[in-house]
């Protein structure tokens, strides 16, 4: 084996002379472009699908803009396939997976003349910005379409990593279930990773062995939660993707898909117009960043009316879930009388609410 | 609330131990034979896939499987031209497939994420499914869940009572002494990678085909290397496997039930049991040399020419 | 190395060539079956080819992240190339780099008012001690005889990550990210310095001078030569008056501390702070090269920047040309198939 060095020496001699004779000049020169980069795949009917598909809508809204995807980016590979997006013309980086707040946020610093957009991060900064939807606070109407579709009183949760907003999710399903129903209960399971499919089968599986009879998840994809729960003949609601409503035709109850596409348009409108400006972002369902699956088959229509009422209110401002007093599964009052917890406190939690069975860790 | 975490367990670890159950006894086969194959993660992955792509293009589940483990078979003859022809270091060997495996089935894959399939169907065990202690989950499972302990034993008995497992046995034993003995220790090495390469590929189609119903890349999470430490630990005899099996799947199971009725363990604690069993039962058993490790093991055999 | 160094000058000049015109076929053999393979994917070769090239050894950016990658891959096999010496096959790169991580951690996050100037060489003792000691119980296992380090080290790979995970889930969770689990961030002075602008950091300088430690060890000491001589056979070391069991246990321990080094420079240079499953597999590439190598410093030198080109190659592709990333494990594995099955006019002669 002596003399491999040469080997990458030639390595380097034959890709260098490809690369001289190779070097390309570019087609006719697009408005914008936007790189996107995500942890998983852009069709996995989940988390990811959402972003791409908004990504979609704002190719078709401004045809003169160029996207380039990455997908199953790792913590550790964020900072460099952003690098590589700036060096392919990439004036708009939408970071579009949790953990990559910091590594964007370093690329950011190198380059003060690309914006960056963040989902579910916390920091602002000159060229980033942060957003999310509301998802712990209409994660409520999930509860109460489920609290009054339990037979057992069992309500089962699928979530991936204990991170605050998953918590917070958590939360205010099951707040919207004991408006509804005060003898429920839900059963939170924590597959520790966001895409483990076969761990997520057997985490519904466990719930359901538990008397869990609506099962809900957070994950990147619910395809394997709602498969799982499908087969059992259980209920389910998704979150994430309007397309995962497939994947339990009779079971399904409703569902919460995230909605990005006139946001992104935006984005990209104001990074053409040069008006771009960062912010800490949160909106719900009134401002389309989330939208309300069509009810399944087996939900009755009294169940419809009273989970569209109830939505019409929310959507009026009249309702925060979150509105103490709230205690913890110690009985601990975390949220006081008359106090209220808004958007910037979504992250916070490390606790669940009274009633809820499983570990905030 | 007891029983209710016992049934949990027992109808989860046999869902989950079964894959595993499959890949071990062909690793067993291939280690009886005097191989290590640390490429069983890319079978199961490539088994995974096609298994997946056939079922996804086709509506036919069972097709599904059977071209899986075919797949399986011909993706490890791979492994078994560069280990036995090419007399390579079988560990790197058994790496690079793993390598080829994420890569293949990540290219095959791609177009099916998110793709909606007929898994395979669950029976019940008539009579069993209607007493009344038990679950809608309990006796209710897919054909691959019915065959696998049949499989262990026919594994068993080719091993054990033929002459053919006699033969690979020596081969595993001492290559040289089979050779002697007039066994064709390179086509014995060839047709236990074949067996090894289909019964892991008929472990990835259960894992995408039964338990996920879905496709997703690197979807066997390590499952290839646990099955590996099940062959130490059941201490190559596929009996033992399925006491291994059932063993290491219930401790995801049970952790997974433990946390739905709100019993906090730390997953990570008991993630590490399989494992830390595993090397237990090795320095257990260090000293005993009965039904051991293969002679010659990992060795590469230079032929006698 | 040391056959070529001694050649006479001339006779030097035609074994390079020839040496470069097989490492050059072998080359356009893995890169031409990788084109198939991404023919029959629907992508053009060629244009892929250019690509990688132009943005990673084409613009300085790229080439420095070739560097970063190149760090922990270049340890991880020095790691595998050190025991290997004595017929020890560590498989365990990848626990031992979890395990140096994770004490080089607890020394960031608690030691947190020292300077620059203490913290680093803590840091290193750290990530030394903690990967050694991993790989030291393997190491001891096998010098009792126990088990076979080969499948102590792969099994313990899998315990490595999980003791991260029960850390960084649990006690050392830090509370200035309630949303994400990870450690706290690393003080300022235990960040380990990056030249210039780029992401390289001090972890080259210590992988070269592990590197060059490995080469002085193996290759000019009496000891390293009697090893060489003995080539993994116990009995032959015990008649030299080797204590074989010590011999193996420090052995491992010096191997994992260098992987260990791999672990504690990713989190101490690129995160700041220590998360879970932050290593994608590095161990088992600084395997890969190890074995391919043959344990030579400069092969290893120049395979760890070669696989470090296919990596970052592999998320060019992804931006260019919509090639999912793990594809490129497909082009890892062709090179490695192309060199196990050792084609005629890459076999050396035997003498």
């Amino acid at each position: 084996m002596r003399g491999l060095n040469r080997f990458a020496l030639t390595l380097l001699l034959v890709l260098s002379a490809a690369a001289v004779f190779g070097a390309s000049a570019s087609a006719a020169d697009p408005c914008l472009t936007i790189g996107m980069l995500m942890g998983g795949a852009k069709n996995d009917a989940g988390y990811n699908q959402s972003h791409y598909d908004a990504l979609m809508e704002v190719q078709r809204n401004l045809p003169c803009v160029k996207v380039i995807v990455a997908e199953y980016v790792s913590d550790s590979e964020a900072e460099s396939v952003m690098e590589t997006m700036i060096q392919q013309g990439a004036k708009l980086i939408i970071a579009a997976g949790f953990p990559f707040q910091y590594p964007a946020i370093a690329v950011a610093e190198r380059h003060p003349d690309v914006k960056f957009i963040h989902p579910g991060g916390w920091e602002v900064r000159a060229n980033f910005g942060n957003y999310f939807a509301k998802t712990q606070q209409t994660f409520f109407l999930m509860g109460v379409a489920a609290g009054m579709m339990t037979e057992t009183n069992k309500l089962g949760f699928v979530a991936g990593m204990p991170l605050g907003f998953t918590l917070g999710n958590v939360n205010g399903f099951h707040l919207g279930a004991r408006a509804v129903n005060p003898n429920v209960e839900t059963h939170l399971v924590w597959t520790f990773s966001w895409g483990d499919t076969t761990k997520e089968a057997a985490a519904t599986q466990a719930l359901i062995d538990q008397g869990c009879d609506v099962i809900t998840m957070h994950l990147d994809s619910p395809i394997a939660v709602l498969q799982a729960a499908e087969a059992a003949g259980v209920y389910s609601i998704g979150f994430m993707s309007l397309e995962s409503q497939q994947f339990a035709p009779t079971g399904w109850v409703t569902g919460l898909g995230l909605t990005w596409g006139d946001f992104y348009t935006q984005n990209a409108q104001k990074v053409i117009d040069g008006t771009w400006a960062p912010g800490f972002i949160r909106m719900g369902l009134a401002e389309g960043f989330l939208e309300i699956a069509p009810f399944g088959p087996s939900v009755p229509q009294n169940v419809r009316e009273f989970v569209l009422s109830v939505t019409e209110g929310f959507n009026a401002g009249l309702l925060n879930p979150f509105t103490g007093p709230i205690k913890d599964q110690n009985g601990v009052v975390r949220i006081a009388e008359g106090e209220a917890w808004g958007n910037e406190k979504m992250g916070d939690f490390d606790w669940l609410v009274e009633g809820i069975i499983g570990s905030p860790q | 609330m007891t029983w209710t975490l016992i049934r949990g367990v027992v109808s989860g670890c046999i869902m989950f131990g079964v894959p595993l159950l499959y890949a071990t006894l062909g690793e067993v086969i291939g280690q009886r034979a005097g191989m290590v194959n640390l490429g069983l993660e890319g079978i199961l992955l490539v088994g995974a896939s096609v298994g997946f792509a056939v079922t996804a293009e086709t509506g036919n589940p069972f097709l599904g499987v059977a071209i899986a483990v075919l797949a399986g078979g011909v993706f490890n003859m791979l492994y078994a031209y560069l280990a036995v022809t090419r007399r390579a270091n079988q560990l790197a060997s058994g790496l690079a497939l793993m390598f080829l495996g994420i890569g293949l089935s990540a290219l095959i894959g791609k177009a099916y994420i998110g793709k909606r399939i007929v898994g395979l169907a669950r029976y019940q065990i008539p009579g069993l499914a209607q007493l009344p202690w038990v679950t809608k989950t309990m006796f209710s499972y897919d054909v691959l869940v019915y065959l696998s302990v049949p499989v262990a034993v026919l594994v068993w008995w080719a091993l054990f009572r033929t002459r053919w497992g006699l033969s690979l046995r020596t081969v595993g034993e001492s290559p040289t002494a089979a050779y002697a003995a007039g066994r064709r220790v390179d086509l014995l090495r060839y047709q236990a990678q074949f067996l090894n390469g289909c019964l892991a590929g008929l472990a990835g189609a259960h894992l995408s085909l039964a338990l996920a119903m879905a496709w997703t890349e690197g979807m066997t999470g390590g499952r290839g290397f646990i099955a590996v430490a099940l062959v130490i630990f059941s201490r190559w005899h596929p009996l033992r496997a399925i006491v291994g099996a059932v063993l290491f799947g219930g401790a995801v199971t049970l952790q997974l039930q433990l946390q739905a009725q709100g019993t906090g363990i730390s997953p990570f604690l008991l993630n590490m049991i399989p494992y830390v069993l595993t090397l237990g039962v090795l320095v257990l058993w260090a000293g005993s040399r009965r039904s051991a490790a293969p002679g010659g093991l990992g060795r590469v055999y230079y032929g006698e020419d | 190395m040391r056959s070529a160094l001694a050649g006479a000058a001339g006779g030097a000049r035609r074994v390079w060539a020839l040496a470069a015109a097989r490492y050059a076929i072998i080359l356009v053999i893995a890169l031409a079956a990788y084109a198939a393979v991404l023919l029959v994917a629907g992508k053009d070769p060629i244009k892929a080819y250019v690509d990688i090239m132009n943005i990673t050894l084409g613009t300085s950016n790229g080439l420095s992240e070739v560097i970063v990658r190149m760090i922990p891959l270049l340890l991880t096999a020095i790691a595998v190339a050190l025991p290997s010496r004595l017929g020890l096959i560590n498989v365990g790169g990848e626990g031992q780099l979890y395990m140096g991580a994770w004490l080089a951690t607890w020394g960031a996050i608690t030691f947190t008012s020292l300077p620059a100037g203490v913290f680093i060489p803590l840091l290193v003792v750290l990530g030394f001690v903690g990967g050694g000691s991993w790989a030291a119980i393997a190491g001891l296992l096998r010098a009792k005889g126990w088990v076979n380090e080969t499948i102590s080290t792969l099994l313990m790979n899998y315990i490595a990550p999980l003791i991260v995970g029960y850390f960084v889930y649990g006690a050392w969770r830090s509370a200035d990210s309630s949303a994400y689990p990870q450690s706290a961030a690393f003080p300022a002075a235990a960040r380990l310095p990056r030249f210039g602008d780029t992401r390289i950091h001090l972890g080259l300088l210590l992988a070269l001078v592990a590197l060059a430690a490995y080469w002085f060890v193996v290759y000019r000491t009496e000891w390293g030569l009697k090893m060489r001589a003995i080539g993994g056979n116990p009995e032959a070391a015990r008649r030299l008056g080797i204590r074989v069991g010590l011999t193996m246990v420090v052995v491992l321990f010096v191997a994992g501390g260098v992987a260990g080094l791999a672990g504690m420079a990713e989190v101490s240079a690129l995160y700041g702070r220590l998360r879970a499953g932050f290593s994608p597999g590095y161990g088992f590439v600084g395997f890969m090269i190890s074995w391919l190598a043959g344990g030579s410093p400069l092969g290893m030198l120049a395979m760890s920047f070669l696989l470090a080109v296919v990596f970052s190659g592999g998320s060019v592709l992804q931006l260019t040309q919509g090639v999912p990333f793990a594809a490129v494990n497909v082009l890892m594995a062709i090179i490695l198939f192309v060199v196990l099955v050792q084609p005629h006019f890459w076999r050396r002669r035997k003498a």
